[in-house]
């Protein structure tokens, strides 16, 4: 039963070198597999594509760099969507670390869509005070944002214009990578707002937003690479999260393979022990 | 001393506490105006913060430097990043402008230092779960069983690959059906996994309005911290 015993005994640096072969591979030569659209992503993209043109859709990007594969992906999807359907948006962050990468998004997403700062879109930037914010603008928008990012006083964007407060959102979306994050804008946006409020956050906080979803707190939920590929998918315009699924398919069926291989070699040296 | 150490900030904390609560019932303009104003001063209060936790660090990583505790070379580095940073942020213009304004040395930092950095710890997960799921999930009991199928149910079926060989089928004129490991993998998260989560969100749910009904009335004192009256 020697075999047994290797089976439980693969080092760890075998392992590390076939998670990054294996995803190496497939970033860099992507088999193309059909994505499912699953019914909570699909709800978002329905939402906002029934929005009529010029309503308000905030973006609130509440992750750091680190969460930037997984979330970047869902923010662009949903920019090019919004822009397509001539929304007006807004984009914020309640991460200080985040703000860079948010500006970066949305200017690239705009510019993709030839769109124009303050007057299709408005990039707030970050301000302190996490769940603050939120109740702040709730009340004043102009207060708790005097300046868009990059010093414009809000009162005078064309793009501003007939938006006081959270409650002139048609729409909001929080891209989170933890709190702040999409139970925050329910808790103190959504329910004393009454806008329709949607998530996207990495693939380990999802689970924990099912309940959410189901109740109705929140209109659609996007999770992980995946939620972004699926998004991505209903667009009809293939992005890195749709490449990026292969290498997670090969990733998940690696580490299938050795949860089976692991609990082969249990169960063996278990019944040599029995015996 | 008893009074400002003691008295003065659980009288505080209790008007407070009562106000705050009380506002979320109250459906008028001066509630309105007070729930702004808690904000504005919670917003305040959040900015200086920052300063105190940049202090705590630095507190924290130059008693590590002079004692030359183990990984004190960390403590180094943090130092000069941040004192890089710093100089960095208020040579490419400081607190004018955008706070990572394009084209400058302090966004070059950002983009190629922080949030490279960043993603490669991130990254670092996927190795580390493939070592502990192959470690780790074995069906050493009914319950460990229970979980090692799900976890691999949920595995398969949120990836394209696991929907490709696990499809739905109909067999034995509709006897035997299965319905795709996506949608199983779907289920499991919407029904056994929100039951789940949602017993947890009610069990803290309660468990925070007790902690805060504690400390309104002053039983849970530790935020007063330890030390002489």
């Amino acid at each position: 039963m020697a075999w047994a015993q290797r089976l439980l005994r693969i080092d760890r640096r075998v392992i590390f070198l076939l998670v990054a072969v294996l995803t190496l591979t497939f970033v860099l030569r992507p088999v193309g597999l059909a994505i499912r659209v699953s019914p909570e992503v699909r709800s978002i993209y329905d939402y906002i594509e029934k929005l009529p043109a010029g309503s308000v859709f905030l973006l609130s990007m509440d992750f750091d760099p680190a969460s930037k594969p997984e979330l970047a992906p869902m923010a662009v999807a949903l920019l090019r969507h919004a822009f397509a359907r001539k929304l007006r948006v807004m984009v914020m962050t309640l991460w200080v670390t985040g703000t860079g990468l948010a500006e970066e998004i949305v200017t690239s997403a705009a510019r993709e869509a030839g769109k124009r700062s303050g007057v299709d879109y408005v990039f707030l930037g970050y301000t302190p005070g996490t769940v603050n914010v939120i109740i702040n603008m709730g009340q004043d928008l102009a207060k708790t944002f005097p300046k868009d990012y990059y010093g414009k006083p809000i009162d005078s964007l064309p793009m501003m214009r007939g938006i006081k407060s959270l409650r002139d959102v048609q729409y909001m979306i929080s891209l989170g990578a933890g709190s702040p994050g999409v139970e925050a804008w329910y808790v103190y946006g959504k329910e004393k707002y009454a806008f329709e409020l949607g998530g996207g956050v990495t693939a380990v906080s999802a689970a924990g937003l099912y309940p959410l979803l189901q109740t109705g707190q929140i209109n659609g939920l996007m999770g992980g690479l995946r939620g972004g590929a699926e998004y991505e998918t209903l667009l009809g315009r293939r992005g890195v999260a749709t490449a990026g699924m292969d290498a997670q398919s090969a990733t998940h069926a690696l580490i299938i393979a050795l949860i089976l291989v692991g609990n082969l070699g249990y169960l063996a040296s278990r019944r040599r022990g029995q015996g | 001393m008893i009074f400002w150490k003691r008295t003065l900030p659980l009288t505080i904390t209790c008007v407070m506490g009562v106000l705050g609560a009380l506002q979320y019932y109250v459906p008028d303009p001066r509630s309105e105006a007070f729930l702004t104003g808690m904000a504005e001063w919670g917003r305040i209060i959040g900015g200086f913060a920052m300063i105190l936790g940049v202090a705590s660090l630095c507190h924290v990583h130059w008693g590590k430097i002079r004692r030359r505790a183990a990984g004190w070379g960390y403590s180094a580095v943090m130092y000069a990043s941040m004192l890089v940073t710093v100089a960095v942020g208020l040579a490419a213009g400081g607190l004018r402008g955008p706070l990572v304004e394009a084209g400058t040395r302090f966004e070059w930092i950002y983009m190629y230092g922080m949030v490279a950095l960043q993603g490669t710890m991130f990254s670092i997960l996927a190795f580390f779960v493939a070592s502990a799921a192959y470690r780790a999930f074995r069906a050493r009991t009914a319950e460990a069983t229970v979980l090692l199928v799900a976890a691999t149910v949920v595995m398969l079926g949120r990836v394209p690959l696991g929907e490709l060989i696990l499809p739905p089928f109909r067999a034995l004129g509709g006897w035997v059906s299965f319905p795709g490991i996506g949608p199983l993998s779907d289920w499991i998260l919407n029904v056994l996994n929100a039951a789940a989560r949602r017993a947890i969100l009610i069990g803290i749910s309660v468990g925070v309005i007790a902690t805060s009904l504690k400390i309104i009335f002053g039983i849970e004192r530790g935020y007063l911290g330890g030390g002489r009256d």
